[in-house]
Parts: C-alpha cells; sequence; structure tokens
C-alpha cells in the first residue's frame, strides 16, 4: 500500500462578491489530479504560485475538504477520518508564521508535544534530539521573536516531527529563506530522507526540487502537467537549444511573431538586472537565430547566448505548455 | 486531553502575561469599573446597594475580559498562523480552544477581586461577605460558567475573521440579559427568562447571594452554575466540531 493515494482530486473555492446583488465566484485550484507516493520516497510537487500545491497539502492534511475525487493517506481518508491521520503526520509550512512569538522556542515545543500527544516520560529527551537535529542547540530559550527566518523555519521543521510521524508534508519550506538558510533546511531534509522519511514537499524553485526529491510532479493551473525523476523531466527537453536574447521593452505582438518563427517549441521571458530577456526553446540544430533576429528588428538587442536545456527548462516549458 | 487543556490554558496565561498592553488593561479596568460602580448610583448611604453595585460591575467585567480575551486570543491565532495547527492537533478540538476561554477566565476572576478590592480601598465600599465559604465557592463556579459560554460563543469565532468586533458586539446583550447592568424587574419578564439559559447570571446570583443573602440560595446558584457550565460544554464541543467541519469545506481557516 502507498503512503500516500490521490485519484481525480478537485477543489474549488467559493467566494461571495457585493451587499444586495451577491455575486458567487467560483475558482478552480485543483482539476482532478492524481498520485501516488510510496512509504520512504521524497516525492516532490512543483510548480509555480497558485497553481494547487498548498491547496493538495491542505488537503492531504485534513485542513481542508475535497470538493470530489478521492485521498489515501496510510490507508485513511482525510476528509473522514481527520483524528486518525493526524496522530501519523506531521506538517511543516513555509513562512514565518505558525509560532507563538511571545514564547520561547522550547515553549512552543513543549506545547505542541503536549497536543500531539508525545508521552510524558518521552518530552524531554525527543524535544532536546529534534533541538539539536535542526542546529538550534542552545537558543531553544530564546524567545521566537528574535529569531530569523531561517531558525523559525528550523524550528517549524523540529515542531512537525515532534511526534515521529509516518509523513512529513512540507509546504515550501524555504520560502523567503536567504541562501545560507535555505540551504541548511534543505541539509536538514535530506537528512530526513537519509533515514527513511517518507516526505511529501512543495516548492517552486527547480534546483531544489532537483536536489531533494526521488520523483517530482509539476502542478500548473490546478493540474499535472508532468511526472518522473528529475532525469526524467530532463530528458524531455535533451534534443532542444536554448536561445537567451537580451532585449529592453520587448512587447506581447513581438513574442508572438516569435512564437510563430519555424522551429521554434515555446518562448518565454525573464527579467535580469534592467534587460528582459527572452528565453526561446528550439529543437537542436534549427539555425533560427537570424530569424528570431529578424523579427526582434526595430527593438533594442543586446547579448545573444545559445546553451544546452537545464531542468529548469523542462520546467518551464511544461509550465507554458499546460 | 487534560495534559493539552492544562499546557493549553498555561501558554495562553504566559502568552497574555507578555503582552504590556493587556497587562496595562487589567491593571487599569478594575479601576474604571469600581468608579463608574460607585459614581453611578451615587447611593454612599445604602452600603448595601453599592456593594451589589461593585459585585455587578466586577461580574460585568469579568464577562467581557473572557469574551474580549478569548476572541482577542482566537483572531490572534490567525494573524500567528497557529489556528490550522490548532485544528489539526490530534486532540479534540474542544480541548485546544476551551483552554483559551478558561485563561480569559482566570484573569476575569483576577479582575473581579481586584474591582472589589478597588471599590473598598478608593469608595470605602464596605465588602462585608456575608457567607465566605459559598463565596469562595461561587468565583470560580462564575468562572467556569462564564468560561464555559465564551466556549460556545468562539466555536463561531473560529468560523469568522472578525472575531473582536464580534466579541466586543456580544458583551452588551449578556450584561443586560443577567442583570449586571440593570436589575431584570426593569426589563421585561423575557429577558429574565433569557438571563436563566446564561452561565453569567447563575455566576452573579451565587456571588450576590455569598455575600449579601443566604448560604442556601448561593450554593443552589452555585449548583446552577456547574449544571448550566455542563450543558455548555457539550454545546460548545458540537458547535466547535460542526464549526470545524464548516471551515474545512470553505477553506477559511487560513484567511486573516
Amino acid at each position: 500500500m502507498a503512503a500516500i493515494e490521490v485519484q481525480d482530486l478537485c477543489r474549488t473555492y467559493r467566494s461571495r462578491k457585493g451587499v444586495v446583488r451577491r455575486r458567487r465566484t467560483d475558482v478552480e485550484a485543483l482539476k482532478g489530479i492524481s498520485f501516488a507516493v510510496e512509504r520512504g520516497e521524497l516525492f516532490g510537487l512543483l510548480g509555480p504560485n497558485g497553481a494547487g500545491k498548498t491547496t493538495t497539502i491542505k488537503i492531504l492534511t485534513t485542513l481542508l475538504l475535497p470538493s470530489s475525487g478521492s485521498a489515501r493517506v496510510l490507508g485513511l481518508d482525510p476528509a473522514t477520518e481527520p483524528g486518525q491521520i493526524r496522530r501519523r503526520i506531521g506538517h511543516v509550512f513555509g513562512g514565518d508564521r505558525g509560532l507563538y512569538d511571545r514564547l520561547s522556542a522550547l515553549d512552543n515545543l513543549r506545547y505542541f508535544a503536549d497536543l500531539y500527544r508525545v508521552p510524558v516520560r518521552e518530552k524531554r529527551a525527543r524535544i532536546a534530539e529534534l533541538v539539536d537535529l535542526v542546529g538550534l542547540a542552545g537558543k531553544e530559550r530564546q524567545r521566537v521573536e528574535t529569531f530569523s527566518r531561517g531558525q523559525r523555519q528550523r524550528l517549524h521543521i523540529a515542531r512537525g516531527l515532534l511526534h515521529d510521524p509516518e509523513i512529513l508534508f512540507l509546504d515550501e519550506p524555504t520560502i523567503g529563506l536567504d541562501p545560507v538558510g535555505a540551504r541548511e533546511v534543505r541539509e536538514t531534509i535530506g537528512g530526513l530522507r537519509e533515514q527513511g522519511k517518507t516526505i511529501l514537499l512543495t516548492t517552486h524553485y527547480m534546483y531544489e526540487a532537483d536536489e531533494l526529491c526521488q520523483r517530482i510532479a509539476v502542478i500548473a493551473d490546478g493540474r499535472f502537467v508532468g511526472e518522473g525523476t528529475p532525469a526524467e523531466l530532463k530528458d524531455r527537453v535533451l534534443d532542444r537549444t536554448v536561445i537567451e536574447i537580451e532585449t529592453f521593452g520587448t512587447d506581447e505582438r513581438t513574442l508572438g511573431r516569435l512564437r510563430a518563427v519555424d522551429g521554434v517549441a515555446s518562448v518565454g521571458t525573464e527579467t535580469r538586472d534592467q534587460a528582459e530577456v527572452i528565453l526561446i526553446q528550439s529543437r537542436v540544430g534549427a539555425g533560427i537565430v537570424q530569424a528570431l533576429l529578424r523579427e526582434l528588428e526595430g527593438s533594442t538587442v543586446g547579448k545573444v547566448v545559445t546553451r544546452e536545456p537545464t531542468l529548469e527548462d523542462a520546467y518551464v516549458e511544461l509550465v507554458q505548455t499546460a | 486531553m487534560i495534559r493539552a487543556f492544562a499546557s493549553g490554558m498555561w501558554i495562553h496565561v504566559v502568552q497574555f502575561s507578555r503582552n504590556p498592553f493587556d497587562l496595562t488593561g487589567i491593571v487599569v479596568w478594575p479601576i474604571l469599573y469600581a468608579t463608574i460602580a460607585y459614581y453611578l448610583l451615587d447611593s454612599k448611604d445604602n452600603p448595601k446597594l453599592l456593594l451589589g453595585a461593585s459585585l455587578g460591575a466586577a461580574v460585568m467585567l469579568m464577562w467581557s475580559l473572557v469574551v474580549i480575551g478569548s476572541s482577542n486570543a482566537l483572531e490572534n491565532q490567525r494573524w500567528l498562523g497557529t489556528l490550522e495547527l490548532l485544528v489539526a492537533a490530534p486532540v479534540p478540538f474542544a480541548s485546544v480552544i476551551a483552554p483559551i476561554t478558561v485563561a480569559s477566565g482566570v484573569v476575569g476572576g483576577y479582575a473581579l477581586v481586584a474591582t472589589l478590592a478597588w471599590g473598598t480601598l478608593l469608595f470605602g465600599v464596605p465588602l462585608s461577605i456575608a457567607h465566605p465559604l459559598p463565596f469562595v465557592a461561587a468565583v470560580p463556579s462564575c468562572v467556569l460558567a462564564i468560561g464555559m459560554l465564551g466556549l460556545v460563543m468562539a466555536s463561531t469565532f473560529v468560523l469568522y475573521r472578525a472575531a473582536f468586533s464580534l466579541g466586543i458586539a456580544l458583551q452588551y446583550p449578556v450584561w443586560i440579559a443577567t442583570g449586571l447592568l440593570v436589575p431584570l424587574s426593569t426589563l421585561p419578564a423575557f429577558v429574565g427568562h433569557i438571563g436563566w439559559c446564561l452561565g453569567p447570571y447563575w455566576g452573579f446570583q451565587a456571588i450576590k447571594q455569598a455575600t449579601l443573602g443566604s448560604a442556601g440560595g448561593a450554593w443552589k446558584d452555585i449548583g446552577m452554575c456547574f449544571a448550566v457550565s455542563a450543558a455548555y460544554a457539550v454545546i460548545g464541543s458540537v458547535c466547535l466540531h460542526f464549526f470545524e467541519r464548516v471551515a474545512r469545506a470553505r477553506g477559511s481557516l487560513k484567511l486573516t
């Protein structure tokens, strides 16, 4: 039996606007996703903001009810058997909220240990072990309000592990962290993977998914657009070349003309310093650089670089074609 | 469950005690309520009436601190991002929320004693308690009754973002329906009947009886306090379970 099984999961958020004339607005956050996570596996859900990652995690951690479809966590239904699931899972949400700021790290952990039914005899040793694991030894008596974001995030992870859960859900655990803090959190997660813990991780950082996950599902606009190991996802774009053209002030019409050039697979943009960079994926050996530059006549063009695709390009390709 | 309750109470009292604004409030409010009770009735020549008014003011403050304290605490859980974690804990939700309202009740219990003490110190209100033993039992019974009514109301705070505004709005109807603000005899009969269903009414009656009435009457009212509190505990638990499900369906637990 898989640790997590999801079948055709859908979730629609409903909101109402207006005072006299109430108008209902429906937003489909999940449009029928299916996947399974095996025991001991670190599975990544990768996607842009608003893709449906957090909604998926909230349904699996019993905080949200699905609109339709089914989910099983350790063989139990999160919608109807939340109590039994909550005892056996841990979850860590990204960001610096979710802790009592005016209390010390130790007080926070003691309280959540009581809420998560950690036996009294084991509580002290368990907290000491976790404080050590996440690198907060010596700081546990400080108030949380004095902690950096990275320290808070590591405290979150310690909180999520208090009751030694069978599955750990990590929702964007490195969001907002500086590179050093993010690396420390990734090392902690890597350590948990080595211990054989089942982990479902959501992130929108490609390198994070690549470094940590055994399998990845790419989610965009509530649907899965790709699934496989990091290597399998990279293979999808091995027959591609990426052309980067530095420009200033390109409009949507110009991008449309570039998309129409024969041999172009996808066109995207990103901002680097003051310049806008157009990223074009094409078949290897298509030789379309001159054709592309002709379409950019009238625009200010800077550097033009041709390179091999990375995993990030595979991700961008999947998300843009969704 | 008992451990979660005890730990929750301790955490919320500590969290409250570390907010200078809240601490200032619980020092200042009893003085204000004692002053209002003294000057509003202007009955220096009627010590019994003065003491009755002081008791009413003290219980009014106690109720306000519970309903505002618990609504504020729950709204804070949303801002801190801990509400989802509390919902996701593998213990009954009532055992996570009840400590918040009872912790507010404990602060309210202190405020009751402080209001009476300030009344005596500043205005010479005679604090002559006719039956000390029932009085000692009546104060925690009143704390419990008010805390449990707070629990029922807290269940709605879980569902709505504007818990604090709702808490403020809920102060006044209870003040009126329980006879804390004006005697129930001056109001239509149905208001008194509503009061009978409310814990603060029996808590106030128990304290009043122990101070100014008969010991037997005080014990009877303390008994009613426990009966009403037990009913509220059941209603609060059912409401919390129901509203938790509604919040999960709406996806409103995280909304701040």
